[in-house]
């Protein structure tokens, strides 16, 4: 295929990042101004998968499965790569650039940079980064969020106490430690932080950083029928977001959104003033948008399933325009679709029960393939047959899911299926060189 | 890496030199280019503390002259803005773009004759063999107009010499090639432009997303009044 002379004129440079800023969806939550977004058939997709004691070589491992259904091992795992150890593998995130893969564990806050660009059906671990706590005090590296240059991440807990106060890290892209920057434990704009922390969202033309907050290595590494009885623990769970300003990393506003907020979309369109979360605890959807005086105000504006039965709203993924929003709840098993076309008044128009536990959500940039994932934490999966591990991928035809490709991961002897990242195999491009990581 | 050096002369411009077998697949769809936009007010110069990134690392290149300079020399004691470019990228939002956007903020600094003395804009060729040194002091007559103004345009003697300068930086670079896997006249990269401290210390890194003047501006009088 020749690609016409104006694209390759829009090749050229810029538009390989700009493409980032005009809109933000899945391919789900990635850096605004990443590179290469996948707008057509991504090829692969990338399973960063917790390890199980006495499955297969009981590791955590980044399994590649073949995505592009042209393909003769369509709906396989055509490779994957062990990391040497159990750290309670979670969320991953791509550098600015696209080639390379960050991808975090928990508990043992070490942090692993795979090789995506050079081969994405084979990616190479390079480089592992286990000085996190030492440089910052924080534990538990949770996002991994592609500034340029830089990555910057989102922690869960703290080394001393393992509690929820924590912070976030930036390192540079060769893996060198830059900076540390606190959540804010202190009144700001009449309402007092947390000091907890989860997911990272940035919307450049705004210069707004927005975070939310979940818990620390305490509950987070415990069984989830023992904390969930234990009503003292179950106080330490964030109540807050905080807007930063990017450019200066300081807090500029804090904002009550109780219930641990988990993950956070920005609707990056011209004219939108808005982003979305979840909330865990009391599952509910949260919108974050700027009142007529230009400050930020959170509310809630929609329900997800019945918040009495904690049915546990754990990752969403929000459409190319932002007109909807996936959202997985992880006890019932249900994958909901809602309508964000007002986005003050979201409505659930579809739902399907797509597994006996449910957690990460994908889509594609076309919003034509949904990919699930199973595992939530180690410690708080089911039990017993309920304990399904797997990632399933779906055809939407705006209608309804259909099933296209299922990989169990319990009889692949792999693990805990978790974060999904895509990749696609490059456009015709000879390499020149490749930015390496040391 | 791989990289493969071809037979000089086997193409116009320099492309071929890189020419390497190229993986197929079509999925990664560039998109349509945007430029930035700034919703908000920028935190005025002293503010704020730019993280220090990263140490440049040195590298032997060419000026407009075609004298070998270092490049340490052109990226310590004054405050500088490197960017990566090629004379013939044609594309309005990518090296176009950027000098447009380098020859706004180079006017702001002019403005302020103190701050100007202490800046420093440094253009490097991506395709030095295309882009000799006669071709980019040809280039460079657009944006040099004021001599006062301290404006280089580097290339390199060969492309072996400039890829250490380009891992360095992270500057990603590929060469769009043919059905036949040869290499054609596109180079994909992604824009950057990196700020660096007069001491040799990369402060902030700016991708098509953040290629907003006045905050340029400001992040260079930031750096300035830290530095005293």
């Amino acid at each position: 295929m020749r690609i016409p002379s104006r694209l390759i004129s829009s090749l050229c440079v810029a538009a390989i990042i700009s493409v980032a800023i005009a809109s933000h969806a899945d391919e789900t939550c990635n850096s605004p101004y990443m590179s290469g977004l996948i707008k057509g058939q991504e090829d692969f997709v990338h399973v960063w998968t917790l390890g199980v004691p006495g499955m297969g070589d009981g590791s955590d491992k980044l399994v590649t499965i073949d995505a592009n259904p042209a393909s003769k091992t369509y709906g396989t795992v055509i490779h994957k790569i062990s990391v040497g150890g159990r750290g309670e593998a979670h969320h991953m995130g791509f550098t600015d650039d696209r080639k390379y893969l960050w991808a975090g564990g928990l508990d043992d806050s070490k942090i692993y940079i795979f090789d995506v660009g050079s081969n994405p059906s084979h990616p190479k671990l390079i480089k592992t980064i286990d000085d996190l706590s030492a440089k910052t005090g924080y534990v538990g590296p949770h996002t991994f969020y592609a500034l340029p240059g830089r990555m910057l991440i989102g922690d869960l807990s703290n080394a001393a106490d393992k509690g929820g106060v924590t912070g976030m890290a930036v390192y540079n892209n060769k893996g060198g430690f830059i900076a540390k920057y606190d959540m804010p434990t202190t009144t700001i704009t009449q309402v007092k932080g947390d000091g907890y922390g989860y997911d990272i969202a940035v919307n450049p033309a705004k210069n707004a950083l927005l975070t939310s907050s979940f818990s620390g290595w305490n509950n987070y590494m415990r069984d989830l029928g023992e904390l969930m009885k234990d009503s003292e623990a179950m106080k330490h769970f964030g109540n807050s977001m905080v807007m930063w300003n990017l450019k200066t990393m300081q807090p500029e506003q804090i904002l009550a959104v109780p219930g641990a907020p988990l993950e956070i979309r920005w609707a990056l369109a011209e004219g939108q003033n808005w982003a979305i979360t979840a909330t865990a605890l009391t599952s509910q959807l949260w919108l974050v948008s700027r009142d007529p005086q230009g400050v930020w105000q959170a509310k809630d504006v929609a329900q997800i399933g019945d918040p009495a039965k904690i049915p546990l709203p754990v990752d969403i993924s929000i459409t190319a325009d932002a007109k909807g929003l996936w959202v997985n709840t992880f006890m019932d098993g249900t994958t909901h679709y809602f309508d964000l076309t007002d986005p003050q008044h979201p409505k659930e128009t579809y739902s399907k029960h797509t597994g006996s536990q449910v957690n990460m959500v994908s889509q594609s940039w076309d919003g034509r393939r949904i990919y699930v994932t199973s595992s939530l934490l180690s410690k708080w999966d089911k039990k017993g047959k309920d304990n399904e591990q797997f990632l399933r991928a779906f055809h939407w035809d705006g209608h309804e899911l259909t099933p296209a490709f299922d990989i169990d991961f319990t009889k692949e002897q792999l693990g805990r299926p978790h974060h999904m990242k895509f990749t696609a195999n490059p456009p015709r491009v000879a390499s020149l060189t490749g930015a390496s990581v040391r | 890496m791989h990289r493969v050096g071809a037979p000089a002369g086997v193409v116009a411009g320099v492309l071929s030199l890189f020419g390497i077998a190229g993986m197929t697949g079509a999925a990664v769809d560039p998109g349509k280019a945007t430029a930035p936009r700034m919703e908000f007010v920028p935190p005025p110069p002293g503010s704020y503390k730019l993280q220090k990134i990263q140490r440049v690392t040195d590298a032997i290149l060419l000026d407009t002259a075609g004298h070998a300079v270092k490049l340490s020399a052109l990226t310590q004691s004054k405050i500088t803005l490197l960017t990566f470019f090629y004379t013939y990228c044609a594309d309005p939002l990518g090296c176009p773009f950027a000098h447009t956007t380098l020859a706004d903020l180079r006017d702001r600094v002019r403005g302020d004759r103190a701050l100007a003395q202490r800046v420093r804009f440094v253009s490097v060729s991506l395709d030095p063999t295309h882009d000799t040194p006669e071709v980019i002091a040809s280039y460079s007559k657009e944006f040099t107009i004021d001599p006062k103004f301290d404006w280089r345009f580097l290339t390199a003697r060969r492309v072996q010499d400039l890829l250490p300068v380009l891992d360095d930086f992270g500057q990603d670079v590929s060469v769009e090639t043919d059905m036949n896997g040869h290499a054609t006249r596109t180079l994909h990269h992604m824009l950057k432009m990196f700020l660096i401290d007069a001491r040799g210390e990369v402060r902030e890194i700016y991708t098509l997303a953040f290629l907003q003047p006045q905050v340029m501006f400001n992040d260079i009088k930031t750096l300035a009044l830290e530095a005293g």
